[in-house]
């Protein structure tokens, strides 16, 4: 029988704010934190907003001290770790490791915008299989001017400098900051010491489109296997999920790829479904940003509260979707999806449950 | 490290493919790919991915059931450190980086090209290891087996040469059971 995976800590700061508050608040108002970007010069760019949090952030010792937020006291577990490929990641990781006194991860998890979900799914693997009780997934990302410019050299980044997820008019992505932690334990770990519950990680899937260099396939189907994957290992029937924040990165392909593949796995649900993308609100923080969503999901189940899918200026008909818009939306429901795609056509989806 | 692949426990090694393989295999011989240029990163691991698949399957694409159920996992210590430089070096010179520079730039876009040529649709992880780049590859493979995820998975280790001294080395292994 395989271990109940729960959540037990969590900590994120973005442009919206240091801490969860303002994470959750500021996406329940759909205010979005983007703002011309200082950090460097983005002159001739076709665009020069970002999300960037305030000052000079320096990414090992943001995420040392997201960690120390999350796990709340000191104790040692493995740690795996989400961001960008380069030639620094080893570095990084055992600096972030030496700040923590825990054991240099074994590897940081690169896969572009499923980076950092890929990470929540190997841990949510080990400790379902009792390889470990607890599990510290840790991200990040700090929008830096070779990022930006390469995704202003392919033609990714709104010119308008508003993520408008599923909506008619959407022009693509902003980039955004991001640090988060969260901390994965078995159910029964976490009953032994007491700890408090945050949520359950029903599910988990992971799929690839064998389709494309960065394309999403299309039809949606490769996406849809994913979710299908983490609602199958869950038990949860669709009927049962009563929020999905989407991975909406506000791009034309990516975002009807994607509403096609909730049609797919959700059925006839999906109309009943009420959908949005915090990337709205806090910008695509590539590898980091799956799990800052899994964050605000997270948080959004608790407060019973959906944040606004930001940026709407009306619909289109290739993304027919429940978009909650205007203002925030209550629920009571016990499950919620998040769901991200990559480059490559790497998908995940994260199920999360109330406690 | 393809010494991990003959005394590593977990999964068994189905076919094995690497670059270079002989004397044929020198700097420049690596068939190029369209869309990927710059840096030699992206056509060592499509290579040594083709050599590993070859060697099971022949031809592509790989049987669609069979497809369906393998993950492939891209492991590499540093990465494509060359694009990194070529998109450094642009700014600072001030020229415009290049558009195909956006895609390449990610290990996952490589890994899209061997999925969609193979037919490979399990779940794709790209990792920068502490370590062995293929032992930990075999590591993350092992546990998406386990885990129910795939029911086999190539994994891929690359890294290009640091100095004149070495050479860009990939190795590719296809694991199950």
């Amino acid at each position: 029988m395989a271990e109940s995976v729960v959540v037990t800590g969590l900590a994120a700061r973005s442009a919206l704010g240091r801490g969860t508050s303002a994470l959750l608040a500021r996406a329940c108002i759909g205010e979005p934190a983007f703002g011309d970007v200082t950090r460097f010069d983005a002159t001739g760019r076709r665009t020069t907003v970002a999300a960037t949090m305030p000052g000079t952030p320096v990414l090992a010792d943001e995420l040392v001290s997201v960690i120390e937020e999350a796990r709340g006291g000191r104790y040692d577990c493995p740690l795996l770790l989400a961001g960008h490929a380069d030639r620094t990641n080893a570095a990084t990781a055992a600096e972030v490791a030496r700040g923590l006194g825990l054991a240099v991860p074994a590897r940081t998890y690169t896969a572009a915008c499923v980076a950092a979900t890929t990470a929540v799914a190997d841990a949510a693997a080990m400790i379902a299989a009792g390889r470990a009780d607890r599990v510290i997934v840790a991200a990040g990302f700090l929008v830096d001017e070779d990022i930006f410019a390469l995704f202003d050299a392919g033609r990714a980044l709104a010119r308008d400098g508003r993520v408008r997820p599923f909506s008619a008019g959407r022009q693509g992505m902003v980039l955004g900051d991001a640090i988060a932690a969260v901390v994965l334990e078995s159910a029964t770990s976490a009953a032994l010491r007491d700890a408090q519950v945050l949520a359950t990680l029903a599910g988990w899937g992971r799929s690839g489109d064998a389709y494309h260099v960065c394309q999403p396939r299309p039809d949606g189907t490769g996406l849809a296997r994913a979710i299908a994957a983490a609602l199958t290992r869950a038990g949860v029937a669709a009927d049962d999920v009563g929020y999905v924040n989407a991975n909406g990165t506000g791009t034309v392909f990516n975002d009807s790829a994607e509403a096609a593949a909730l049609h797919i796995a959700l059925g006839e649900a999906v109309d009943r479904i009420p959908v949005s993308s915090t990337k709205s609100v806090h910008g695509h923080a590539l590898e980091a940003s799956g799990l800052l969503e899994l964050v605000c999901t997270v948080l959004a189940l608790r407060a019973g509260r959906l944040p606004v899918n930001a940026g709407y200026l009306g619909a289109d008909d290739d993304c027919r979707l429940d978009l909650v818009v205007d203002r925030p939306r209550e629920t009571d429901t016990r499950y919620a999806l998040s769901v991200n795609a990559a480059f490559g056509g790497a998908n995940t989806a994260l199920l999360v449950g109330a406690p | 490290m393809s010494e991990v692949l003959t005394r590593a426990p977990g999964p068994a090694v189905l076919a094995r493919g690497e670059w270079p393989a002989g004397p044929d295999d020198q700097p420049g011989t690596l068939p190029q790919i369209a869309g990927f240029v710059v840096s030699a990163f992206n056509p060592l691991v499509a290579q040594a991915a083709e050599r590993c698949l070859v060697a099971r399957y022949g031809a592509a694409p790989a049987d669609a059931e069979i497809g369906a159920r393998t993950g492939v996992v891209l492991a590499s210590v540093r990465g494509d450190t060359a694009t990194a430089d070529a998109v450094r070096a642009a700014l600072l010179a001030g020229r415009r980086v290049p558009p195909l520079l956006f895609f390449q730039s990610n290990p996952n876009a490589v890994v899209g090209y061997v999925t969609a040529r193979w037919g490979l649709a399990g779940p794709v992880a790209c990792t920068s290891p502490a370590g062995d780049p293929l032992a930990d590859g075999m590591a993350v493979a092992e546990l998406l087996i386990a885990d129910g995820a795939a029911d086999q998975v190539l994994v891929i280790a690359a890294e290009l040469a640091t100095s004149d001294d070495e050479t860009d080395r990939a190795v590719a292994a296809l694991v199950g059971p």
